[in-house]
């Protein structure tokens, strides 16, 4: 008997439908049932546009749909024949605003999702303040409009660089305001410092202490849920940053990869319609976002856990908690290397010069976000994106499940939503 | 007998000025020659224009407001941009006739004598009320689809140079025919070459 | 005496075809615990509150306040039941319908999903035909793409309060509207004398007659109540687009239409020929201090 249960607390609509055998989860579908239309919405419009659409794919990660049309504009004048050189400032500040906006999007997930859901599992005790994540949030955005101008929804980055023209005030401002974040972090979630977490190599080390982040773990633990949700262990990283090591990871092994063996499929939702596609590499499943991006870096925290608890449900969730901490850490160095002086932005012609296509692919809080552009004299002919949601979240047959479905299958159905959970779905993304 | 207004006496000091200006040239040409003309002390003129050099650049200000209301009239008359074109062409041919001394003093002083303009006139301030019209008239033209859109000063240039350099012809009595025979002709060349492609 | 506490009011957030931007905006608000604690929330999808969607959509519940977030499609279904129906039920009860955001106050960027039938709550662009013209004067927009956490905050507090809020005719609240985004823009001074900015990536220069900004013609108050209480798209240098008013998204963006290098939209209530005259004086005046960087960091040392 399949039994429908709708998905609240996610940005856009999903439901999950479940196969329930003897009390457990034989297999499980996904639908998302909205479509907007952006990638006919972009069709004819100046190349500039998208820049102002496609943030408004998501409220949650609108800005790595910015960096990701810039970089696909930007790769676009390079196969037009303008090679375009980016200054280390404006890189430096857009990479900076990027992973301040996965630092909020975690931050949140934590909060106002994860521990909420969590504590319907377990028995001990986790304290639940999902404002706390909206605060911590804020912050973090303070710091991404100092340089974007607001969050969410800014345009800042055009091709050849950032419009921003900061002073050693922004970067001053940025620096307090992330050192209020890490405090926070420190203060109300972790326990103990932010460096103290990173010479972690294992939760083991998190004995003694009492904190958000360690009554989390022990309650991963108590849920069982390093013994399940698991899915292929492999995991796939695709966006070029100074943060992130491009690689596909199967079983600590990595390799390397290239955007063009991305491809979607249509969605398997015999229930209700899904507007939904399924995004595979090389025709196969692989799992991306946090844990993915740390196994690609071989991070010893990380890769110690994977070694005992593979790619389980606790795997997933440390990893992304780990993450704001290996990000915090990252953003701090990041700033005190921009040098102010240099330009913001490499003059380039005008855009109308431009008939040739483009890709840009980076890391969304959630793994690679793909565009891929044609533009005829300036004019978008065509538009794509794929969203890391569509390669954790597809819905495909038995024969083959994705990523989520497998990590579902052969449990309660309370486990499996919060399973579902860990891989931190965006809906709205998915079915743009 | 009706008393001159204060207003009367200063178009008439405008108008006698325009014209020994022009005749004469512009330094040659002095307060005294003006105000004896007009009829009055050289005390009383100085009543309506403090010196030689601020009656010049009123007198500029005087022409271009002139021609810009009457362009401003054809701005605003529900006709065609070509039909606009023509009456733009027809209302300066007919200035360079019936007011000939404002053509005169517009492309023998101002344009000519720009050294005594560097101050109080800089760039195209005393000329803005005309030539805002023009912008005006630009800007509807290729709004409503019927000229093609281009630098502005490609556009002003071709329209005014035009214009100036036919009444400057006209001044130095070159053209066989009269001006009116050439409106037509004048605002179809106009016309073709600003018109949308 | 026993005084009875007054019943707080309640909340609905609803969402058409959305981004979420609005709602993750409005979690931005720095006293949002505070501003939360005078009501009831009934639901709102970021968090866990008293009601589930799945509740709301058996349409048995009623609220003081609805908030719609998003372009109202006619024929979506939320939880397989027609959104127009969820929407018409709350609306009916509702003390205040607050519509958040440009798609729900006009259509906004998502009209463009379907355009021949996706509009706001009470506009559909620039018209009054959405679906809740009947209630209209219990409607306020909140424009904005997305909107400022702190315009939300100040609507919900005025209605806790009891005060009226005025409205301009967009159904917008004049002392968040009334202003353009162009007042306070740090870099006035520039459009004062026409400087124009030339490409982007610089703190001189204005953005309005080469970069599309079309602040001077977009009520808001963002360079007023500054974002994320820190900033402005105008202060970083990227141009205005309007996000506030009924006609956006607008096409061609980050480029100011021109006919024959005179702008097509100058300043809101200032007729071209003024803007033109001004423009041109403004133009033959070079100050010097305005033509170079404001901080040459290689000569000063």
């Amino acid at each position: 008997m399949i039994t429908k249960q709708l998905l609240e607390q996610i940005e856009g609509e999903a439901s999950v439908y479940f196969d329930i055998q003897n009390e457990k989860v034989a297999f499980a579908t996904v639908s998302f049932p909205h479509f907007r239309g952006m990638e006919s919405i972009l069709e004819g419009k100046n190349a500039l546009d998208s820049l102002v659409i496609t943030p408004r794919v998501c409220g949650i990660c609108g800005h790595a749909h910015l960096m990701a049309t810039v970089r696909a504009l930007e790769n676009a004048y390079k196969n037009g024949g303008y090679e375009i050189n980016l200054t280390q400032k404006s890189q430096k500040i857009r990479e900076f605003t990027l992973l301040m906006e996965m630092i909020q999007n975690h931050f949140k997930w934590l909060y106002m999702v994860i521990i909420p859901e969590l504590s319907k599992l377990t028995t001990l005790n986790l304290e639940n303040r999902p404002l706390k994540g909206a605060f911590a949030a804020s912050i973090a955005a303070k710091a991404i409009a100092l340089f974007g101008g607001q969050w969410p929804h800014s345009s800042y980055m055009v091709p050849g660089g950032v419009t921003a023209d900061p002073t050693h005030i922004e970067l001053l401002q940025a620096q307090n305001y992330l050192q209020e974040l890490i405090m926070f972090f420190e203060k109300e979630s972790l326990g103990f410092s932010l460096e103290t977490f990173l010479s972690f190599e294992s939760c083991k080390e998190f004995g003694g202490f009492d904190s958000d982040i360690v009554s989390l773990e022990a309650a991963l633990m108590d849920a069982q849920m390093h013994q399940k949700g698991f899915a292929y262990d492999r995991f796939f990283v695709m966006g070029e940053h100074g943060f992130s090591k491009v690689a596909k990871v199967k079983s600590t092994r990595t390799f390397g990869v290239e955007s063009k063996y991305i491809t979607t499929q249509a969605a398997y939702a015999p229930q209700a319609q899904s507007f939904a596609k399924n995004a595979l590499y090389k025709n196969a499943y692989y799992e991306t976002g946090p844990l993915a991006r740390l196994m690609a870096k071989g991070r010893p925290f990380v890769k110690n856990m994977h070694r005992r608890y593979k790619d389980s449900a606790y795997s997933r969730v440390m990893a992304r908690v780990y993450e704001i901490a290996s990000m915090l850490s990252y953003v701090q160095n990041l700033l005190k290397d921009i040098e102010i002086t240099q330009d913001s932005v490499t003059p380039l012609v005008d855009i109308k010069k431009i008939s040739a296509e483009g890709v840009g692919v980076v890391e969304a809080p959630r793994g690679p976000l793909v565009h891929r552009v044609k533009i005829e004299d300036g004019i978008i002919k065509k538009y794509e994106i794929i969203t890391p949601t569509q390669f954790n979240i597809g819905s495909s047959s038995l024969e083959k499940p994705t990523p989520v479905q497998m990590a579902m299958q052969g449990l309660s159905k309370e486990d499996a939503l919060f399973i579902f959970r860990t891989f931190d779905v965006c809906s709205v993304c998915t079915t743009h | 007998m009706a008393r001159i207004t204060k207003e009367e006496r200063r178009d008439g000091i405008i108008s006698v000025a325009l014209k020994l200006f022009s005749e004469k040239g512009f330094y040659i040409t002095t307060i005294p020659d003006i105000a004896q003309k007009v009829g009055m002390s050289v005390g009383n003129f100085y009543n309506y224009f403090k010196s030689k050099d601020i009656l010049a650049k009123e007198l500029v200000l005087y022409i271009s407001e002139y021609i810009g209301s009457r362009i401003r009239e054809i701005n605003e008359q529900d006709i065609s941009t070509e039909e606009k074109i023509y009456e733009i062409v027809s209302m300066y041919f007919n200035m360079a006739q019936e007011r000939s001394e404002m053509i005169e003093y517009f492309l023998r002083v101002y344009l000519s004598n720009r050294e005594v303009f560097r101050e109080g006139c800089e760039g195209m301030i005393c000329v803005s009320a005309f030539v805002t019209e023009m912008m005006i008239f630009f800007d509807e033209g290729v709004e409503s689809g019927d000229l093609h859109d281009q630098d502005f000063f490609s556009a002003f240039g071709l329209f005014m140079g035009y214009l100036g350099g036919m009444v400057f012809l006209f001044g130095e009595k070159i053209l066989p025919e009269p001006l009116e025979n050439y409106k037509e002709s004048i605002s179809l060349n106009i016309y073709n070459a600003l018109k949308k492609r | 005496m026993h005084l009875k506490k007054d019943k707080k009011l309640t909340i609905l957030w609803l969402q058409g075809l959305t981004c979420n931007g609005n709602t993750h905006s409005f979690l931005n608000l720095s006293s949002l615990s505070l501003l939360l604690s005078k009501f009831e929330i009934l639901h709102f999808p970021a968090m866990q509150t008293v009601y589930t969607f799945e509740s709301i959509s058996e349409c048995k519940l009623s609220c003081d306040i609805l908030i719609f977030e998003g372009t109202y499609d006619p024929l979506m279904k939320r939880n397989n039941v027609f959104l127009k129906d969820i929407l018409q039920h709350y609306a009916k009860g509702a003390k205040y319908i607050i519509a958040a955001g440009s798609c729900a106050s006009f259509g906004g960027m998502f009209k463009a999903s379907s355009p021949e039938r996706n509009s706001g709550i009470l506009f559909n662009e620039k018209e009054e035909s959405g679906p809740l013209t009947e209630y209209k004067e219990k409607i306020i927009n909140l424009s904005g793409c997305p909107i400022h956490p702190e315009w939300m905050g100040f609507t919900l507090s005025m209605l806790v309060n009891k005060q009226k809020v005025f409205l301009d005719e967009l159904h917008r609240p004049l002392e968040l509207y009334s202003s353009l985004a162009h007042h306070g823009c740090s870099r006035n001074e520039y459009f004062e004398w026409k400087v124009d900015a030339k490409g982007f990536g610089l703190k001189e220069g204005c953005l309005f007659y080469e970069q599309g900004c079309r602040a001077p013609m977009t009520h808001s108050s963002c360079n007023k109540i500054l974002w994320n209480e820190v900033s402005s798209k105008t202060r970083i240098g990227t141009p205005c687009f309007g996000c506030t008013e009924p006609d956006f998204p607008r096409s061609a963006l980050f480029t100011t239409k021109t006919n024959m290098s005179i702008p097509q939209d100058v300043p809101l209530g200032v007729s071209k020929r003024s803007y033109l005259t001004m423009a041109g004086v403004a133009k033959t005046f070079h100050v010097k201090r305005l033509e170079g960087k404001l901080i040459d960091y290689k000569t000063t040392s």
